[in-house]
């Protein structure tokens, strides 16, 4: 229980007023003695005492605004806890050249948007966080539970694409967000990218230390141009005075990673599904999370009561002596 | 009530008092009265309009004899009433507000305009908490001012003080037996009233007991209401109901018989007023209860 303004409770002691002051309208009589003692008339009294007390304290109590506090609930369910880092570099504006499914021209990160939403919503107890990134990491959903934020946040990618690919900054945001959430015993991140970026060796190291701490495992989903050069191709061997390629050297540092890591790459709507459907099918343990109860509103409940103190108050002015004159 | 239309009642004494002052009671006062009381000599009484000759002349001394009369003397009527907080009560009478003080001097008023018809001094004490000087009469045989304090009264609020002054009003009245008309309420510890009483034995006293039918028998019949107590402050809820009211009224009329055994053990008839003041019902008391 705790309070929206606690400072009106310092005027709780204005409660206990009608404990001071007398009632006003009080008939002079000649002598009380005379009265003999009635413990009902007594009580009565007593208790119309305590009515006002008790109106005036749910009042402040009402103007104070308690709440109970969000509760957290830990359920069980079968998921996991993912992020997804998806590119929106300018290259993910290009449709899939050569599709076989039918849609025509299907830019790449309109498949990737249709084709997470269907797994976003086909997962029931995941907790999802998205990141996506470009020249910079952009946060853009915390780890939560909320489905609809996640679907909503996942077309909200499918929109006009930005500059470059930075997927270093994209890995450690993704990291980042695990970061205050209990493991759940399976996290995940997923990064959808075209190609590849370099990442120097400082960052390396990090997202390598992040990773293995974190308990994160890797999949990687390459959307290849046809014809491209494939990250699995080991025999590929650079011109001479050249560096490895951007994807080669990004798969063989994500092979270093102790905790598990598994690439895929889509030509096709049709690949990247299949690759979808294979992570959908891994990340299937069950797993433990915390469920936000939001805490309710009491203040309503004081005012009504003190409403109906008051009712009752009226109810005993009502039955007050009006023929008496003295 | 105007000055003009103050009732009067008649009273007469029990009792033979010795004023030198002539009225119209009963005297031990030598004097120009009618009552003869015996003979004694010239030299002893020298007063030759009253020698007896059929006595002289039977007696074989030939002392010469004067007649003995008592006069009638004139006797100090006071009024002690009672000015503490109970006595600003006051219910309806007659469909206007009547406080008991109101009530308290007209009857003061009532009695003055009586003793100085019976051609007695008149004088009036108040008491609240202490014997209030300023509200005090001294006995005197014109009445005006003691009237005049009386019309005063009738718009006094008393203090919210208690009534426990009553136990220094002997020492306002006169060493000679008086007729003192008591005004109160009695609304006070039946234990300070006696004592008080037992001070005032020199004295002919008659109490008034002024009741109001509103506190007890006039209460309203279902209700919840607030008192509060005039002299002490103290606040009581009352819900009033059948059961009760008659408590109340049972309280009540136990407090009466309290206060009439109370008075009867001093020998002094209480006199009740509730509702109008009934100057005939005075002359009706002083017939009942006083010996001619």
């Amino acid at each position: 229980m705790s309070f929206s303004h606690p400072w009106v409770l310092w005027l709780l002691p204005l409660a206990l007023l009608p404990l001071v002051f007398q009632r006003a309208h009080s008939k002079s009589y000649s002598w009380l003695d005379m009265l003999p003692a009635d413990p009902l008339s007594d009580l009565i009294g007593l208790i119309l005492k305590i009515l006002a007390v008790l109106i005036l304290t749910f009042i402040i109590m009402g103007l104070s605004a308690p709440h109970s506090n969000q509760q957290l609930v830990e359920r069980i369910g079968v998921g996991a806890q993912i992020t997804l880092v998806l590119d929106r570099s300018a290259s993910m504006d290009d449709p899939f050249s050569g599709t076989s499914d039918g849609i025509v021209g299907e830019s790449k990160s309109a498949a990737a948007s249709r084709l997470i939403t269907q797994f976003v919503q086909s997962r029931k107890n995941d907790m999802l966080g998205m990141i996506t990134f470009s020249n910079s990491a952009m946060y853009v959903l915390p780890l939560t539970e909320n489905k609809e934020a996640a679907v909503a946040a996942v077309r909200a990618t499918a929109g006009n694409a930005l500059f470059q690919t930075n997927i270093g900054s994209g890995l450690t945001s993704a990291a980042g967000l695990f970061d205050k959430v209990p493991d759940s015993g399976s996290r995940a991140v997923v990064l959808l990218s075209d190609g590849a970026g370099r990442i120097d060796a400082n960052t390396q190291q990090k997202i390598k230390d992040w990773y293995d701490r974190m308990h994160l495992s890797l999949y990687w989903i390459v959307l290849k141009q046809p014809g491209g050069l494939s990250i699995f191709n080991e025999n590929y061997v650079p011109q001479e005075d050249q560096p490895l390629p951007p994807e080669i050297e990004l798969h063989d540092f994500f092979k270093t990673f102790k905790t598990p890591f598994n690439a895929y790459e889509a030509e096709n709507p049709k690949t990247l599904q299949l690759a979808i459907d294979d992570i959908n099918r891994k990340e299937k343990k069950p797993i433990k999370y915390l469920e936000k109860i939001p805490g309710k509103d009491f203040s309503n409940l004081c005012f009504m009561i003190a409403a109906i103190l008051i009712a009752l108050l009226l109810g005993v002015k009502y039955l007050e002596v009006k023929t008496w004159k003295n | 009530m105007s000055i003009e239309n103050i009732k009067e009642f008649s009273y007469h004494i029990g009792w033979r008092n010795r004023g030198r002052h002539p009225g119209r009671h009963a005297s031990t006062q030598r004097g120009m009265g009618m009552e003869f009381i015996g003979h004694t000599s010239l030299i002893s009484y020298p007063d030759p309009r009253r020698i007896d000759l059929r006595q002289t002349i039977r007696d074989p001394m030939e002392q010469v004899y004067v007649r003995l009369f008592n006069q009638k003397s004139a006797t100090p009527v006071f009024v002690i009433c009672d000015l503490s907080g109970s006595m600003n009560f006051g219910g309806q009478v007659n469909g206007k507000h009547e406080r008991k003080i109101r009530k308290a001097a007209d009857i003061a008023e009532s009695i003055a305009r009586s003793a100085t018809r019976n051609s007695d001094p008149f004088g009036f004490v108040g008491f609240d908490e202490i014997v209030r000087e300023d509200w005090i009469s001294t006995a005197s045989f014109k009445s005006q001012r003691a009237i005049e304090l009386a019309e005063r009264l009738k718009e006094y609020h008393p203090e919210p003080v208690s009534g426990s002054g009553i136990a220094d009003v002997w020492r306002y009245l006169p060493r000679e037996r008086s007729l003192v008309f008591l005004i109160s309420d009695f609304h006070m510890p039946l234990k300070e009233l006696e004592s008080s009483l037992a001070n005032l034995l020199r004295h002919h006293i008659v109490p008034v007991v002024l009741w109001d039918a509103d506190e007890y028998k006039n209460l309203p019949e279902f209700g919840i209401t607030a008192v509060t107590d005039p002299e002490t402050g103290a606040k009581r809820t009352l819900f009033l109901r059948k059961e009760y009211r008659d408590k109340i009224i049972a309280s009540f009329e136990a407090r009466r018989e309290a206060i009439y055994k109370l008075f009867m053990q001093f020998d002094m008839p209480p006199f009740y007023v509730e509702g109008d003041f009934d100057a005939d019902a005075l002359t009706e008391y002083f017939h009942q209860f006083v010996a001619a």
